[in-house]
């Protein structure tokens, strides 16, 4: 039975080339060369990249929602999800999706950029550390995404 | 209102939150009491419902930018921040639609601020889009509550002149009775409307300005883009648009996550790079013309930067145009197979350094010495067939032609020089019918292949030693596959003399004896053009033909041959393996070559960070100097840059001296000439240089700060130069005196000290007014901030 234990962390920036928007870099970190294939890395990248332009997209939804706030005092806050906080949920299942099917079997994990203030997309990698032998403080078989 | 730092609540700070609220819900309601009644019954019935709709309005407002989130980020882990602090940038550069902004590192918070991001010192946290701290409502304001408090402060304007036109109409009413109670009341609402809507009225003009202009306070009055563009702006319309139509983002700091449980267990799947190269070696075929698009499409991009011909290889014979087609798409495989396999010992090993990357991503079967014999021995073998027979066949001008370029080479290569030195037997047109068959013959695999061309060799029986070598050394396909474009091309640079040729022509001829035999099938190109083609196979065939061609014309001019003579052979092939291989390698892996910029990019130009530091200290130890002399006349017109938190200015001129990291002396004591002309002057006076050279005192991060905000403004205060802008806990100011916000204002030194800037400035504008003479703008500021 084998353990994984966390070596490092490798932290996908911002892309601040188009302004505060939200966008993450699609360029591939070296040390993710031999443990995923990059053009899944890009992908899960480049969605979650169109999930933050549709959460940030200024149009009739957020105007309405903007309107009815306003009208009711803000009160709507209380009872009502912004747009901005359903995509992000949907962006959260999303990458728990991924974790589950892509990175996991490939010993690395995303965490939600939500979590570090929406300032890198955070990949943890794991290592094989062998038989179930060694101690049981390196080892770790599962870990979450939350904190 | 959120607790600032470590501390929690303190009564200080909500004096002025407090204030205005007293004085907002009282005056209304007074008005609401006294006033409205009557001018219900005389003007008009619909006023008061107006009136306590606008001021519900106004009181929304002033509710969520006192309690909503700024948008404050949370602190960064520890394991994000691996650089070691002395040697990482203080700024990283980082480029917003074409214009470069400065990320400066939090030491409080652990991360490059984000643009537009600034650390508040009242809050003790970076917040993003940071607008101010405003003490009216003991808030900051940032991204995600401007636009209440913009919406609050146009409500509030209106309200107020509202109530003080109205309030007015009745006491001129009112006249005969001006001492009865209501009267008296309207008179002291209208009193304190009409005086504070001074003061608001010139913060909403301001706030307008910022708006329509795409800025925000901190930008505005630290001067970032004065004079300059701001990559943050949409235009006017577009700015209101966003101000209050965006969504509004999320709150970073209070999320409830989900646990979500994940296994992550071991054994791990890895990516399958290595299989794809055998996988594409054996599924080639000569007559599937079944294109690899993505390594093609690759490898024609790459070649298409190519462009080392001087002189067009000559043209191939018009029939052989479709093989040439499937040879073009051979030689792509060949140079993509070639791309991940390149000895380590060749001599332009700096430009090897990406395919170096490659080769330890992907499979290198082929042992670096053993390419690099066989590589040296083609090169002697081939000198003496070019010298002695550079007319007689095309195609042993090609082989020679070709062995220095197939030193970094797949192991079809040794199966394509073979065919190739058969070829050198018959004429052209045989040479081509060779190299078709070769072609479907390396369809077969490698492995085969290479045995058939051993063969091959063998049976040429015409004296080639070179390539009877090339099948000796341990991967004699490695060895050959290289070869066979430059061949192919040789041939016809040897054949048709110095004519302007097709350079694809003559490879084309010979590809699909490299793309069969290396791993992909072969891919139909184009050959219509006259210019190299940009597929790999095009480039395969150019990096050995042009660099040899090149030399081939240079060398014949030089010895005014106009049938091609072959230089010195020795020579020729050193210089077709550099070239060559430089070309190739050049080429094959452009995308490779930025790999090793990609760390470096991020952290921009070290060298440049560090010239602009060293000169924007002695900026700023010239401009202190100066200061001294201007400091008392201008002390009075710093309280604007005090007001407002400007986390960029975060150095004083003395800190400066001290190198970048170490922990200099206390700084100025609050309230000393040098504090307040370092500050103040710095802040008003010069808003662009002084700010940056300021800001750019030390270049590293300096040592690392503990959460704490005493510490860790005693530490930014002192070490870092300013790494980390006010982040100074209230306690600090008492020690040192924080050198930004309240260093403009002298005379507010035992009441207000601890309370923030904008706080203090308020209080003395009540007390006496010693900054009236300044513009309008900047006193409501101070007032309402």
């Amino acid at each position: 039975q084998h353990t994984a234990s966390l070596v490092t962390k490798v932290f996908i920036q911002r892309d601040y080339s188009e302004g505060t928007v939200c966008r993450f870099q699609t360029k591939f970190p070296t040390e993710l060369n031999n443990k995923i294939e990059r053009a899944l890395l890009e992908q899960t990248v480049k969605t979650l990249n169109l999930y933050y332009m549709e959460a940030e997209k200024v149009g009739g939804q957020s105007y309405l929602e903007g309107c009815l706030a306003c009208a009711t005092a803000y009160i709507v806050f209380f009872c009502m999800e912004t747009r901005y906080e359903k995509v992000l949920k949907k962006i959260s299942g999303y990458i728990q999706e991924q974790n589950e099917k892509i990175y996991a079997p490939r010993g690395l994990l995303l965490t939600d950029p939500i979590e570090r203030g929406m300032r890198v997309l955070e990949i943890s990698i794991f290592e094989d550390q062998g038989s179930s032998g060694s101690s049981p403080s390196s080892g770790m078989s599962s870990c979450s995404t939350a904190r | 209102m959120p607790a600032s730092g470590g501390e929690s609540l303190k009564p200080s700070a909500f004096i002025p939150v407090c204030t205005a609220v007293c004085l907002l819900v009282g005056s209304t309601s007074m008005f609401f009491v006294f006033t409205c009644p009557w001018l219900a019954v005389t003007i008009c019935p619909a006023i008061p419902p107006c009136c306590a709709v606008l001021f519900l309005f106004v009181l929304a407002n002033f509710t969520m930018a006192t309690f909503m989130d700024a948008g404050i980020l949370p602190v960064a882990g520890e394991d994000e921040d691996k650089e070691d602090e002395f040697r990482a940038p203080l700024y990283k550069n980082v480029d917003v639609k074409g214009i470069q902004v400065r990320m400066k590192w939090c030491a409080s918070c652990h991360f490059y601020r984000p643009p537009r991001c600034s650390h508040c010192s009242v809050c003790d946290r970076c917040v993003e889009d940071f607008d101010h701290h405003c003490p009216w409502v003991n808030n900051c304001i940032g991204r995600r509550n401007y636009r209440y408090f913009f919406l609050f402060l146009l409500s509030l304007t209106v309200h107020m002149i509202v109530v003080f036109t109205f309030g007015l109409i009745y006491v001129l009413h009112h006249m005969e009775d001006l001492w009865k109670l209501h009267c008296l009341v309207t008179l002291v609402v209208i009193s304190i409307s009409g005086l504070f809507l001074i003061p608001v009225l010139g913060l909403t003009g301001f706030h307008l300005y910022l708006v329509s202009r795409g800025r925000t306070t901190n930008e505005q009055v630290t001067g970032k883009f004065q004079g300059g563009l701001n990559p943050f702006t949409r235009g006017c319309c577009s700015n209101m648009e966003h101000l209050i139509c965006s969504p509004i983002s999320p709150n970073y700091t209070s999320r409830s996550y989900k646990k979500a449980v994940i296994h992550v267990r071991p054994p791990f799947l890895r990516p399958e790079i290595d299989g794809q190269m055998p996988m594409k070696i054996r599924d080639n075929g000569i007559q599937s013309l079944a294109i690899q698009d993505k390594q093609s499409s690759a490898g024609s991009v790459e070649l298409s930067d190519i462009k080392q011909l001087k002189h067009p290889p000559p043209l191939p014979p018009k029939p052989d145009r479709g093989l040439l087609k499937s040879q073009v798409a051979a030689m792509d495989d060949v140079g993509h197979h070639t791309k991940s396999i390149i000895p380590v010992s060749i001599p332009t090993v700096p430009q090897l350094r990406p395919v170096l990357e490659a080769i330890s991503r992907g499979s290198s079967p082929i042992p670096p010495e053993q390419l690099l014999k066989a590589s040296e021995q083609q090169g002697n073998n081939k000198g003496p067939d070019l010298c002695s027979n550079p007319r007689e066949s095309p195609a042993r001008g090609n082989h020679q032609a070709s062995v220095p370029v197939q030193a970094p080479l797949l192991p079809s290569t040794v199966s394509s020089s073979l065919q190739l030195n058969s070829l050198t037997l018959s004429s052209r047109s045989l040479n081509l019918k060779h190299s078709s068959r070769y072609a479907s013959n390396c369809a077969a695999g490698s492995i085969t292949t290479s045995s058939m061309l051993a063969n091959q060799s063998s049976s040429s029986g015409n004296g080639k030693p070179s390539f009877d070598n090339l099948i000796s050394p341990a991967d004699p396909q490695f060895v050959a596959q290289r070869g066979a474009p430059a061949v192919s091309y040789h041939s016809h640079l040897m054949a048709h003399g110095a004519e302007g040729a097709m350079q694809r022509p003559s490879p084309h001829s010979y590809s699909p004896v490299f793309m069969g035999v290396t791993r992909q099938s072969p891919q139909p190109r184009d050959s219509t053009s006259r210019d190299p083609s940009p597929s790999l196979p095009g480039f395969l065939q150019r990096d050995s033909s042009p660099a040899y061609h090149g030399l081939l014309t240079r060398d014949l001019q030089s010895q005014s041959i106009a049938t091609r003579d072959v230089p010195p052979p020795g020579l020729l092939m050193r210089d077709m393996t550099s070239l060559g291989f430089q070309d190739n390698l050049r080429d094959l892996y452009p995308q490779d070559m930025t790999l090793p910029m990609s760390a470096a990019a991020r952290y921009d130009n070290f060298s440049k960070t560090i010239m602009a530091s060293i000169q924007e200290r002695r900026e700023q130890e010239e401009r202190a100097g100066k200061f001294h002399v201007n400091a008392r006349s201008q002390a009075l017109y710093g309280p604007d840059v005090g007001i407002y938190d400007i986390p960029s200015r975060r150095s004083l001129p003395p800190d400066n001296i001290r190198p970048a990291g170490s922990r200099g002396p206390t700084p100025p004591a609050y309230g000393s000439r040098e504090f307040l002309m370092s500050t103040g002057i710095l802040g008003y006076g010069m808003r662009t240089s002084p700010l940056s050279s300021s800001s750019t005192s030390s270049l590293t991060r300096g040592p690392k700060t503990s959460s704490s905000p005493l510490q860790s403004s005693s530490s930014s205060l002192q070490s870092k130069g300013r790494s980390s802008s006010p982040a100074y806990g209230p306690p600090e100011r008492h020690n040192q005196g924080p050198p930004t916000s309240t260093s403009t204002l002298p005379r507010l030194t035992s009441t207000t000290y601890p309370t923030p800037p904008y706080t203090s400035y308020a209080t003395a504008k009540r007390s006496s007014l010693p900054f009236s003479s300044e513009g309008k703008e900047s006193f409501p500021l101070g007032v309402l901030k």
